[in-house]
């Protein structure tokens, strides 16, 4: 067979898959976004009510805002806190030798569970009668002695923040400090000898040269902030109310719990639209490499 | 520089070093608390996890406990094994073939290809499920361990196509060249050179796909009711009118987490590689 041939029949089987598996449902639920869509009303899947649905999202539904403002307050704080503490402990563990060296081996652990699994040890470690963490902040801060964590809106949410952070430090520490590891020696040791203090030769050489890879790191980890589910299904399943309802989960809770499968693939929709710019800066960094 | 001088600075030093232990030994611990504390749990009485102590009499009740009625988790466990075994051994072969042809030739097209594959994998989850959902229910896949495995493809395959062709262009093309001189023909290189090069790349991409799709959460949530539930969302059984069912939870938190640890491990050098899809090296 001819190369020529050879190299389309080749990739094709794998074009048809993530066809079917991505695009068609893509295309599907942006059809559905325009229909009645009752998941009890047989027809309404077909019967077409135009932008019905987000008119109805946008005028009439604040808790579909409510969805979107805990998305984006989530979104920023994770993203942030996890990339400073990331980049702090990435800075601590970059000289390398056996001590560090193990314990970034360790750093795999957390990434390699289930974030269902880290929903529910969350869940464990902020229970008001035996959960460490709970105890710890009591004593630590004495006013949060006898809160009920998941109880409480605002500290509800935050536990969800910390589950968050806690489970995305490690994998965003071991890429910091693959990018720290392929900063050239040279130039640190020449700044140092000139004599430039430690925080000057973080700011003026170590972060610019990070520069690439913590834009990736930040793109990523924003991605995977917007579309958290998992972990808080686990953890506090949107409550307590709709606190820590996040958009995900506001369109798991209508097209499933009220099968309005038309108005959560409209939601969907709206939460697609950033994905598409954030893929595109992350699409660029990814080729500039390649 | 005095002598003093140099004592101070040195005295510096070790108080900096000092610091930066007990910083990264603070940090691994908070790493390690959960889920230590599921280990511990795991192992306690019933009545000896609503303490918060470290002293109790272990139990291996809770690992027995769990595969009974009405927890079943055996079953539970044959699904996430079979669900995650079977998209990895379809994800992988279909995979390595559009990777090769990525890594090799110049396609019409092929940047829209790969940014496509590429962005597939940032496609909300919650978002594919939907129609998904629909249309097993019109043909009868909901609740079946097929339809997971198509689903959790959507997943698996960007990473898969992703993490080798990053393998495959690391292996020097001339092998194959002067092969192809002595007559063979291009599916004989790709059989007898290229595949047995990159083995441990398509090892360590299937291991990488085998961790996610395990620990896929969304998809069986809403595509799974009975029979082909699996481990994540068995975790949701323990839940009693008393309330969560703590030793039983960390008992089925660590039939969950412990083969992943394991498998992790094994491929901890190419993790990162695999997440970012070679954008950071």
């Amino acid at each position: 067979m001819r190369d020529r041939t050879l190299k389309y029949l080749l990739v094709a089987p794998a074009v048809l898959v993530v066809f079917a598996t991505t695009i068609w449902p893509l295309i599907e639920s942006l059809r559905l976004s325009f229909t009645v869509g009752r998941l009890n009303k047989p027809g309404s899947l077909d019967q077409y009510i135009g932008w019905e649905n987000y008119t109805w999202a946008f005028l009439y539904e604040p808790a579909f805002w409510n969805s979107v403002t805990v998305t984006a307050i989530y979104t920023v704080l994770t993203v942030v806190l996890t990339t400073l503490f990331a980049l702090a402990l990435a800075l601590l563990l970059v000289p390398g030798g056996r001590f560090r060296s193990g314990v970034q081996t360790l750093l795999i652990l957390p990434f390699a569970m289930s974030p269902a699994l880290i929903g529910v040890s969350f869940r464990f470690m902020f229970n008001p009668e035996f959960g460490l963490f709970d105890a710890l902040f009591g004593v630590m801060i004495p006013p949060l002695a006898d809160v009920s964590w998941l109880a409480d809106p605002v500290l509800a949410f935050a536990v969800c923040v910390m589950a968050d952070v806690w489970g995305w430090i490690p994998f965003l520490t071991l890429v910091l400090i693959g990018g720290l590891a392929s900063i050239p020696r040279e130039t640190l040791e020449a700044a140092q000898v000139d004599g430039a203090s430690g925080w000057r030769v973080f700011r003026d050489i170590t972060l610019p040269q990070l520069a690439p890879v913590l834009a990736v790191v930040i793109i990523l980890k924003t991605i995977f902030s917007l579309k958290t589910f998992d972990q808080i299904f686990m953890l506090t399943n949107g409550g307590p109310g709709t606190a820590t309802q996040t958009l995900s989960h506001y369109i798991y809770f209508n097209g499933m719990k009220y099968g309005q499968i038309g108005y959560a693939s409209s939601v969907a929709w709206l939460m697609v639209i950033p994905m598409i710019f954030l893929t595109y800066a992350y699409a660029r960094y990814v080729f500039r490499k390649n | 520089m005095t002598r003093a001088h140099f004592k101070k600075t040195h005295l510096k030093r070790s108080l900096i070093k000092l610091l930066q232990t007990v910083l990264i030994l603070l940090a691994t611990l908070i790493m390690l608390v959960p889920i230590l504390w599921i280990f511990l749990a795991a192992f306690k009485n019933h009545i000896d996890v609503f303490q918060l102590k470290l002293l109790f009499t272990p139990t291996l009740q809770n690992f027995l406990t769990v595969f009974e009625a009405p927890y079943h988790l055996g079953q539970k466990l044959i699904n996430s094994t079979i669900v995650a075994f079977v998209t990895v051994l379809i994800a992988i072969p279909i995979a390595t073939m559009a990777a090769y042809s990525f890594s090799r030739f110049k396609l019409v097209g092929e940047t829209a290809m790969l940014v496509t594959i590429l962005a597939t994998q940032f496609v909300p989850a919650v978002v594919i499920v939907l129609p998904f959902f629909v249309m097993f229910r019109d043909v009868g896949l909901l609740d079946t361990r097929i339809g997971l495995v198509l689903v959790n493809l959507a997943i698996v395959m960007p990473f898969a196509i992703w993490m080798i062709k990053g393998f495959i262009d690391g292996i020097p093309i001339d092998t194959e060249e002067a092969a192809m001189v002595d007559g063979s023909s291009r599916l004989q290189v790709i059989r007898n050179i290229v595949l047995p090069m990159a083995a441990p790349g398509l090892l360590t991409a299937g291991i990488f796909c085998f961790i996610i799709a395990w620990n896929e959460f969304l998809f069986a949530l809403i595509l799974t009711n009975r029979e082909a539930v699996t481990l994540p969302i068995g975790l949701a059984l323990f839940k009693a009118e008393e309330g969560d069912l703590w030793n039983l939870l960390s008992a089925a938190g660590i039939i969950i987490m412990v083969p992943m640890f394991v498998l992790a491990l094994l491929i901890r050098k190419y993790f990162v590689q695999g997440m970012t899809m070679g954008a950071v090296r």
